[in-house]
């Protein structure tokens, strides 16, 4: 393999990772105010044809973005409002908006099949993208991917150095100790699952932005899922959530350029490759976690249960 | 008590109460949970609420907290009256509760647990926060290390970090739910100290508890609950000794009058000779059918250990007992559902039945054997069973497709009670039976448990003294594991003893 090759396999990796980091860090922060979101996969395929008809519509990629992320926070809203206020079961809730997403987008996106836009296009940063290695990797991105390195640190700056992200954690592990201490649990709980939602949604939105640059049916292709999967490998930290975003983007370019290469491997089996990486990667979590055996399991300790009201 | 007497002018004086409770009333249904209840509120006293289970006690300090609105009377802080909709008011007013179970968040910092809700900025300064809850932690001597994560400590030192919360909101009453209850020795001997340092700053301490010996030790002021109401209060210099409090705390003033009609004693149904293990130290007795033997104490001097061993939840550790005439070990190898023993358990709404089965699933809890056709269940008749059972109890409503937790206490209590004598037991034991029931279902309950010894040795667990000389044959007096006496109820000289008995005294 040529230096050439490493590189743009590299700076796939780095392009693959950045709609999986947007929804696994969205994820995070739903699950650590206590809410299971299964329906990433259809907050991002639906977020992706918000920011792309807005972008279509208007011309703005910048509007699009915006578009993709408030479409994720209301969807999640939904879930919110669901498990929140109706006491609904998590699990099914979350399974009903993925199919409900992914549906609904196919469904008015049938029309826009192959339609382009012009979205976010990369451009190289001055100085820094002229370091050796780093800089043809990392900085010579488009916009949203340069929005995506702030993200871990924006989130773990959220939940662990703000009053807001402590109540958030708090709420995520023992609702009625927030509740007792002033804090008002459900509208933490709506604030995380939405605001987790709107970074879903940012990552939808680079699939139609930045990814492709046109609509095409079943964008998101599982990328919801391997987020889900992500969270528990990266053990609810925004950190370690970058390394899995890293590990799945970079087998996605490696699986995308043998299939370009023209390999005598199935492209079928190929394609299995990232979801075949996720069990790998649950199990290896799972043994490690049972491994280290520090006492308390790394998951927000209420995540999953409803708050159900006094009385 | 030196303390104590040096300190009990303070009341005479011109100090305004706290907090002031005038005439709180408080229903659930048809019980009286807390009924007219007066009481002042300190700066600089520590007030112990002795009473035993089911005294009100926990109601009146939810009141405080702000969980329940009374229905009658009302709260005053600092001479104004005040009405709280919710805790969070009754924290803004200076009350803060320290409960039995801890609202701690184990997964965060003992500092991060703190300053939860009050840390006065968006962004966080982790140091900072160590830093503010560590010099609280020694102002008040609670010693603890502000960074370490909740998780990893023992239980006193998750109740100093409660006590903490408690001091960082500045309040100025803290209410303690049996706070020795989950603690050892020597981490109660501790927080005693810390009490105490917080009561010289001049903070308001009361807390709940129904052992004696600490009450004595701890308390300036000592108010006795009983059946919701406030039957006595003294300052702990005028208290002559243990026995009277024991005696004040349990009652024996008969409330129902009950016919109860002798019935000839027949065989020896359980013999319980020399046992000791866990919480019990040499306990002997027999019961025969026809009987009804009352163990009464304080709880948790024995009495659930003893439970446990006669219904076989945990195995005699040494010592001897025999159930009808079978050894423990054979008889629980082979035990019939029908025809042998009997429990009915304090914990009526957990142990006793399953909160989302109804009444025919929860019949079949106990008595499946009787319905079993090999592998099937005859569920027709057990429906037909429960609905007699309904029926014959007045359990209410009479619908047995209600699930259990939607009947009141006394219904259920009722229903399980018809369970348990549908399995015509000969040994039956009842653990605390009337506890929080209304009158009319403890009267229920009563004939119920005097009508069974006409087949059955009954074997009766209260902390109740009077249901304990309204039904029983004889009694037993526990303390510390022991039996302290055994007698009969019409042994008049002895019936006067069972306070100092019940306190440990036996002169």
């Amino acid at each position: 393999m040529s230096p050439e090759l490493i590189i743009a396999l590299l700076a796939a990796a780095v392009q693959g990772a950045a709609p999986i980091l947007f929804a696994t860090l969205g994820e995070m922060l739903s699950e650590k105010a206590g809410v299971l979101n299964l329906g990433v996969e259809g907050v991002m395929a639906l977020s992706a044809f918000a920011a792309f008809i807005v972008c279509h519509l208007t011309g703005s990629a910048v509007l699009g973005l915006f578009a993709g992320g408030f479409a994720g926070a209301l969807l999640c809203g939904l879930h919110a409002l669901v498990c929140q206020v109706f006491l609904g079961n998590q699990v099914v809730s979350g399974l009903a908006l993925t199919i409900f997403g992914v549906g609904l987008s196919d469904f008015l996106g049938t029309p826009y099949v192959g339609v382009g836009t012009e979205g976010f296009r990369q451009f190289a940063v001055p100085l820094l993208s002229h370091l050796p290695m780093l800089g043809p990797v990392l900085f010579r991105q488009d916009a949203m991917v340069y929005l995506v390195y702030c993200a871990p640190v924006a989130v773990w700056f959220l939940l662990n150095r703000t009053s807001l992200g402590l109540g958030l954690r708090a709420t995520g592990e023992m609702p009625a100790a927030a509740a007792a201490a002033g804090l008002n649990p459900q509208r933490l709980r709506a604030f995380g699952v939405m605001a987790g939602g709107f970074l879903c949604g940012l990552g939808g939105a680079y699939l139609s932005l930045a990814h492709t640059h046109l609509w095409s049916t079943g964008l998101s292709g599982g990328r919801g899922w391997v987020a889900v999967a992500l969270v528990i490998f990266a053990f609810w930290r925004p950190g370690r959530a970058v390394i899995g975003a890293l590990l799945f983007g970079g087998v996605m370019a490696f699986q995308l350029r043998l299939q370009a290469e023209g390999t005598n491997v199935p492209s079928s089996l190929l394609l299995m490759l990232p979801y075949a990486l996720t069990v790998i990667v649950l199990v290896f979590s799972a043994a490690r976690a049972k491994y280290l055996k520090t006492g308390h399991s790394a998951a927000p300790a209420a995540l999953g249960v409803n708050i159900e009201p006094e009385g | 008590m030196t303390r104590a007497q040096s300190r009990t002018d303070i009341g005479a004086v011109d100090v305004l109460p706290l907090v002031r409770l005038a005439g709180v009333t408080k229903r659930f249904g048809q019980v009286l949970a807390n009924d007219g209840i007066s009481l002042s509120i300190m700066p600089g006293r520590i007030k112990a609420l002795l009473g035993e289970n089911g005294a009100g006690k926990s109601t009146l300090m939810a009141m405080l907290a702000g969980r329940f609105q009374p229905d009658d009377g009302h709260i005053e802080v600092a001479g104004e009256r005040v009405r709280f909709a919710s805790p969070r008011e009754a924290i803004a007013a200076g009350i803060g509760m320290v409960y039995q179970h801890f609202m701690l968040v184990e997964n965060m910092t003992v500092a991060e647990n703190v300053l939860l809700g009050q840390e006065g900025g968006f962004v966080l300064h982790p140091a900072a926060m160590r830093r503010k809850v560590g010099e609280l932690a020694e102002r008040f001597g609670l010693g603890i290390d502000p960074g370490a994560r909740v998780g990893g400590l023992s239980m006193g030192e998750r109740q100093r970090v409660e006590i903490l919360k408690l001091l960082y909101r500045e309040s100025q009453v803290l209410i303690f739910d049996e706070p020795t209850a989950v603690l050892t020795p020597v981490e109660a001997e501790s927080l005693f100290t810390a009490l105490r340092t917080m009561s010289a700053q001049g903070k308001a301490i009361v807390f709940i508890s129904h052992k004696l010996e600490e009450v004595l030790s701890l308390a300036d002021e000592i108010a006795i609950l009983r059946r919701g109401r406030i039957e006595g209060e003294f300052l702990a210099s005028e208290i002559e000794s243990p026995s009277e409090l024991a005696r004040r705390m349990v009652g024996r003033d008969v409330v129902l009058d009950i016919k109860r009609e002798a019935v000839v004693h027949g065989r020896q149904v359980l013999d319980v000779r020399h046992l000791s293990g866990p919480g019990l130290d040499d306990v002997s007795f027999d019961l025969k059918r026809g009987e009804i033997l009352a163990i009464v104490g304080v709880a948790g001097n024995g009495q659930q250990q003893l439970v446990e061993v006669v219904c076989g939840l945990s195995r005699p550790d040494s010592g001897e007992v025999d159930i009808l005439g079978q050894s423990w070990a054979k008889f629980f190898q082979s035990r019939d559902w029908k025809g042998a023993l009997a429990w009915i358990p304090e914990d009526r709404a957990g142990l006793a039945t399953c909160r989302t089965l109804n009444l025919t699933d929860n019949l079949l809890l106990t008595t499946r054997q009787g319905f079993a056709q090999g592998q099937w269940l005859e569920r027709a008749r057990a429906r037909e069973t429960a609905k007699g059972i309904v029926r014959e109890h007045n359990v209410q409503p009479g619908n047995i497709e209600a699930q259990a937790w939607q009947l009141s206490g006394g219904n259920l209590q009722k229903f399980v009670l018809g369970r348990e004598l549908y399995r015509e037991p000969r040994l039956m034991v009842a653990e605390q039976p009337t506890q929080g029931l209304d009158v009319s279902a403890t009267e229920a309950v009563w004939q119920r448990l005097l009508e069974a010894r006409k087949t059955a040795g009954v074997l009766l667990v209260t902390g109740d003294l009077t249901e304990a000389l309204t039904l029983a044959d004889r009694v037993v007096v526990m303390f510390r594991g022991r039996v302290m006496g055994l007698f009969p109820v019409t042994d008049t000289a002895q019936v006067e003893r069972i306070g100092s008995l019940m306190a440990g005294l036996k002169e």
